[in-house]
């Protein structure tokens, strides 16, 4: 039954949803307002942003269309991320989509995404995900192609579609035999179904739906198309896609396996820990051979998603709260230094070489890279330790001895990262500057964004303690 | 709160090198002077005012729980292990400030980078909390790669680079060793809780837990087998790094060593003690072998105290109260001793124009003060008595060979040692015949370069005489961990 309380559940979604239309109807009836339209899209995620933060303060909850669709703690953390990113890719693409003159569609599609992701988080129901999954990830593959001027933009876009359909398929059919063995799509039905062993019918979906997601956010060994994508792309495109959609799909699936399957456990975190422990290698040591800053973050993205499926293995025993907290903190972290990093590819180049020399020429960008790059090893008390502390934690108290092999390799995985971000540090601070290396023009926006994320990855520690106190108190539990 | 303004005092110094955008040199070095001088005056404020009783003083503990449900808090305090570095990192980061004559360049960045090397190392000594301990132990680590690797000499993307990579594995192993600890024994990751429970796990569980941060630790130091990345960086950097990297970043492994390991996990670490002594005669022994062969003044320095770094490892494996009181005054020594005679290397190079010994010579004849302060460096190295590094040499020996006799007596030999390439260097390079030619003009070190070297000379003689003026501060907190271990 639809209330005046559904409509208050969804003002995020409608927020998001009536600016992406206005956006597009600016761009219309007003062509070449490009300032005007990424205004309204930059207004459009912070009023999101402010509605999701109403909503969260006065702890507003509820369950719509049927219990389909869930409006808690939870989902509205994962609404917050998706809104912040979205807002620094909205002012990271102002100036080049500016220039090729489809700033109004290009925006529309990020604010698409982002609809797609905050249904995500929302939803409760399998086929309402499999919507959910797809309204996030088709815009997405033209944003990745949206580069018209670069052959790589199509060629990266064409392999994300590709590989992203047949993602799909696989996905579908998951949860199609997962709806077949248990008897209903709504993840609080399955619950009460898969209250013992799964049937042979549910495991095979079970692994399809991994196999799916591991897709989706890049996890070994589905990660290829990342790197050719995420180098194709425009930078706010790669920047945006590598957070928002997968905070969100990692979202989704913590709620599918502690909503839908929590007594099948012992099964989902053994395949969850094999693919984190896979994931993490195979990042980590193809991001080691790349000259190109643009691959090794493309890696590194696959490198962290291994991390973040290192707390899903840790979802058992006492560490379950401990896990969920350290997938919440991690997302954020994420978000923050991530996306940083990307953007600053806007404002210095994608070769290894012309980070050189940037400390003595451009300082504040240098010391912004200098941050995200050392946030993204894991060194305290920047924002990427406190994800992975929180994991190893979370592994400690978890018992398992596959979780303390995972964690394990999670350590060996952060000193084997050093090498290849800390190249860029060296390049930056102790190499001779690259003669006629100008500032480019026009970066204004791009520029707040990188600082307003190195500020954001440097305080991070003074989130930890609320974020840490949210998630005790979310529906998951 | 005393404590927490003056950890973080070095903040305004970072702000204040960010705003001085257009000043002139003068002006930069004199504020990064005052900034430096506060947190320096505020832990005399300290000892002079709660010396006596450290732990009774509630104005320098702060506490308050940060994450609840895990037990992580932000708690910091001073007690007797942690005041005398805590006092030398003060002291050593301005004498940097001083000794920085040699930085020309970016010399705002230098500074600002320098201040925040010295939040993480105050806070390192006042941390009351395993998860803070760490966060300020990683906090030295980013800013010393950065001053050795910018400014340090055409060796120094090579020593910065394997300098980070071998102490983020140590620490990142330390880490891994600290989270188990913490989770298994509560959750509960406060330091004063940890030691008044004394080791609640079981022993097993102690000894898997200890062996991570043993490790970690002993590379921090670094142990021998671990030191190889040492001695690049030491060579390669300025010389005001040289003060804060030899003076501090090692103890920050026998510190975690003396108010970690031992007293939270005494049964874990026991089984390892044997070893951790056998680490220490090794660094005593080798140190001075390979010392007495370095051509290169600065490398003799730097192995030097590589060595002698050995008499803490000695001290605290011996688990007595002499040994422990001589390990943590060994920390403050040592690194009044290595801070002179680093910045007197860098006055010597400077004016010779060249570090290798068989090339220097008549120093002495030439530069009296600079010659004299090496002489009374190098007897101080040696430990001689009444010099400070005596007191507390001679402590750890004798606490060693109470409970590892072959280690102590071993240990005493490599004193004999250090004697002869010490007396070899200081006869080769402050008297005979001078060698070069530059030398022939070189004055005097002048009062710069004697504003950053008589202080810690001073101080190596006072404490020589005077020793309980810090044995007195730390002997409470020693006591509490030999409570903790059920020593004597």
């Amino acid at each position: 039954m639809v209330t005046g309380q559904t409509f208050v559940g969804l003002l995020p979604e409608i927020v998001v949803f009536l600016f992406s239309i206005t956006v597009l109807m600016v761009g219309v009836f007003f062509p070449r307002t490009t300032g005007l339209t990424t205004g309204l899209a930059a207004c459009g995620t912070l009023a999101t942003f402010v509605v999701t933060v109403v909503l969260l303060a006065v702890r507003f909850e509820g369950n719509f269309f049927g219990n389909g669709y869930v409006v808690d703690d939870f989902a509205l953390y994962f609404k917050l991320i998706v809104a912040v990113s979205a807002f620094f890719a909205v002012l990271a693409a102002a100036r080049w989509s500016g220039e090729t003159g489809d700033a109004p569609e290009y925006l529309n599609l990020i604010l698409s995404v982002a609809l797609g992701g905050m249904l995500l988080v929302s939803m409760r129901d399998l086929f309402g995900i499999f919507v959910a999954v797809e309204l996030a990830t088709i815009p997405s593959y033209a944003m990745v192609a949206f580069d018209r001027s670069r052959r790589e933009s199509s060629e990266g876009g064409m392999k994300y579609l590709l590989t992203g359909m047949i993602a799909s398929s696989i996905l579908l059919y998951g949860i199609v035999l997962i709806y077949g063995a248990g008897g209903s799509a709504n993840l609080g039905d399955l619950g009460q179904t898969f209250s013992g062993q799964l049937s042979p019918v549910a495991l095979l979906g079970l692994v399809l739906l991994i196999s799916g997601f591991a897709f989706k956010v890049s996890a070994a060994p589905f990660h290829f198309w990342t790197p050719d994508a995420y180098q194709g792309a425009p930078t706010s495109a790669a920047a945006f896609l590598s957070v928002a959609p997968k905070a969100a799909i990692f979202a989704t699936l913590l709620r599918i396996f502690l909503e839908g399957m929590r007594e099948a456990a012992t099964t989902w975190t053994v395949v969850l820990a094999v693919l984190a422990i896979m994931t993490m290698f195979v990042g980590n040591l193809l991001a080691l051979r790349q000259r190109n800053v643009r691959r090794m973050l493309a890696y590194s993205s696959v490198a962290h998603s291994g991390y973040i499926l290192a707390a899903f293995a840790a979802l058992q025993g006492a560490g379950l709260q401990t896990a969920i907290q350290a997938v919440l903190i991690y997302s954020a972290a994420y978000l923050t230094m991530n996306m940083g990093a990307f953007l600053v590819i806007d404002l210095v180049g994608e070769e290894a070489k012309s980070y050189n020399g940037l400390f003595t020429t451009r300082p504040g960008v240098a010391l912004s890279m200098f941050v995200f790059m050392a946030a993204l090893v894991g060194i305290p008390p920047l924002s990427g330790f406190w994800g992975k502390a929180w994991i190893i934690l979370a592994g400690v108290q978890s018992g398992s001895i596959l979780v303390y092999v995972t964690v394990g390799a999670l350590v060996v995985n952060s000193v084997l990262s050093v090498p290849y971000y800390f190249g860029i540090i060296r390049n930056m601070f102790f190499e001779e500057p690259v003669t006629g290396a100008e500032e480019p023009k026009g970066l204004g926006a791009a520029k707040f964004s990188v600082y307003a994320l190195a500020v954001a990855t440097t305080l991070f520690i003074f989130f930890i303690g609320p974020l840490a106190a949210l998630v005790g108190a979310s529906g998951l539990l | 709160m005393i404590t927490t303004i003056t950890i973080f005092l070095p903040l305004v110094g970072v702000l204040l090198m960010f705003l001085l955008r257009s000043a002139d040199e003068r002006t930069v070095r004199y504020t990064a002077l005052g900034v430096a001088a506060a947190p320096l005056l505020l832990s005399l404020y300290v000892y002079f005012v709660h010396g006596s009783d450290l732990r009774g003083a509630p104005l320098l503990t702060q506490s308050f729980e940060w994450v609840s449900s895990l037990g992580i808090g932000y708690r910091v305090g001073l007690d007797g292990l942690g005041f005398g570095m805590f006092f030398l990192s003060a002291l050593l980061t301005l004498i940097a400030v001083v000794a920085s004559w040699d930085i020309r360049e970016n010399l705002r960045q230098y500074f600002a980078i320098l201040f925040v090397a010295e939040i993480g190392m105050l806070g390192v000594f006042a941390a009351q909390d395993l998860i803070l301990f760490y966060v300020f132990f990683e906090i030295t680590l980013i800013p010393m790669y950065l001053l050795v690797g910018v400014w340090g000499d055409e060796n120094r993307r090579r020593a910065a680079t394997r300098f980070f990579i071998y102490t983020f594995l140590g620490s990142t192993t330390m880490l891994a060793g600290f989270l188990a600890l913490g989770i298994l024994s509560g959750p509960e990751f406060s330091v004063v809780t940890l030691t008044e429970a004394g080791g609640t796990l079981s022993r097993a569980a102690q000894v898997a837990i200890a062996v991570p941060i043993l490790l970690g630790l002993l590379i921090k130091v670094p142990a021998v087998p671990f030191h190889s990345w040492l001695l690049d960086v030491y060579v390669s950097s300025p010389t005001s790094t040289n003060v804060v990297l030899s003076g501090i970043l090692p103890k920050l492994g026998t510190y975690g060593l003396i108010k970690i390991a031992v007293p939270l996990l005494p049964q874990g670490v026991e089984p390892f003690l044997p070893y951790v002594a056998i680490f220490g005669v090794i660094n005593i022994i080798y140190g001075a072998f390979v010392a007495f062969m370095q051509p290169d003044l600065k490398a003799l320095v730097a192995y030097s105290s590589i060595g002698t770094l050995g008499f803490i490892l000695l001290g605290i494996s011996s688990g007595n109260a002499l040994g422990l009181n001589g390990a943590v005054m060994q920390q403050v020594t040592h690194g009044l001793y290595s801070a002179l005679l680093f910045i007197l290397v860098g006055i010597i190079a400077a004016r010779a124009g060249t570090r290798r010994i068989d090339e220097l010579g008549g120093l002495a004849a030439r530069m009296p003060w600079a010659g004299g302060l090496l002489v009374l460096g190098a007897l101080a190295a040696m430990g001689v008595p009444g010099l400070a590094v005596f007191v507390s040499e001679f402590m750890s020996i004798m606490g060693g060979f109470e409970t590892f006799p072959v280690q102590g007596v071993l240990a005493a030999l490599g004193i004999v040692l250090g004697a002869v390439y010490l007396l070899h260097m200081v006869r080769r390079v402050a008297f005979g015949p001078i060698e070069r030619p530059a030398l022939q003009e070189a004055g005097d070190a002048g009062p710069i370069e004697m504003a950053a070297i008589v202080p810690l000379a001073t101080l190596l003689v006072v404490l020589g005489v005077f020793p309980s003026l810090i044995v007195s501060v730390q002997r409470p907190a020693v006591e509490a961990v030999l409570a903790a271990i059920g020593g004597s």
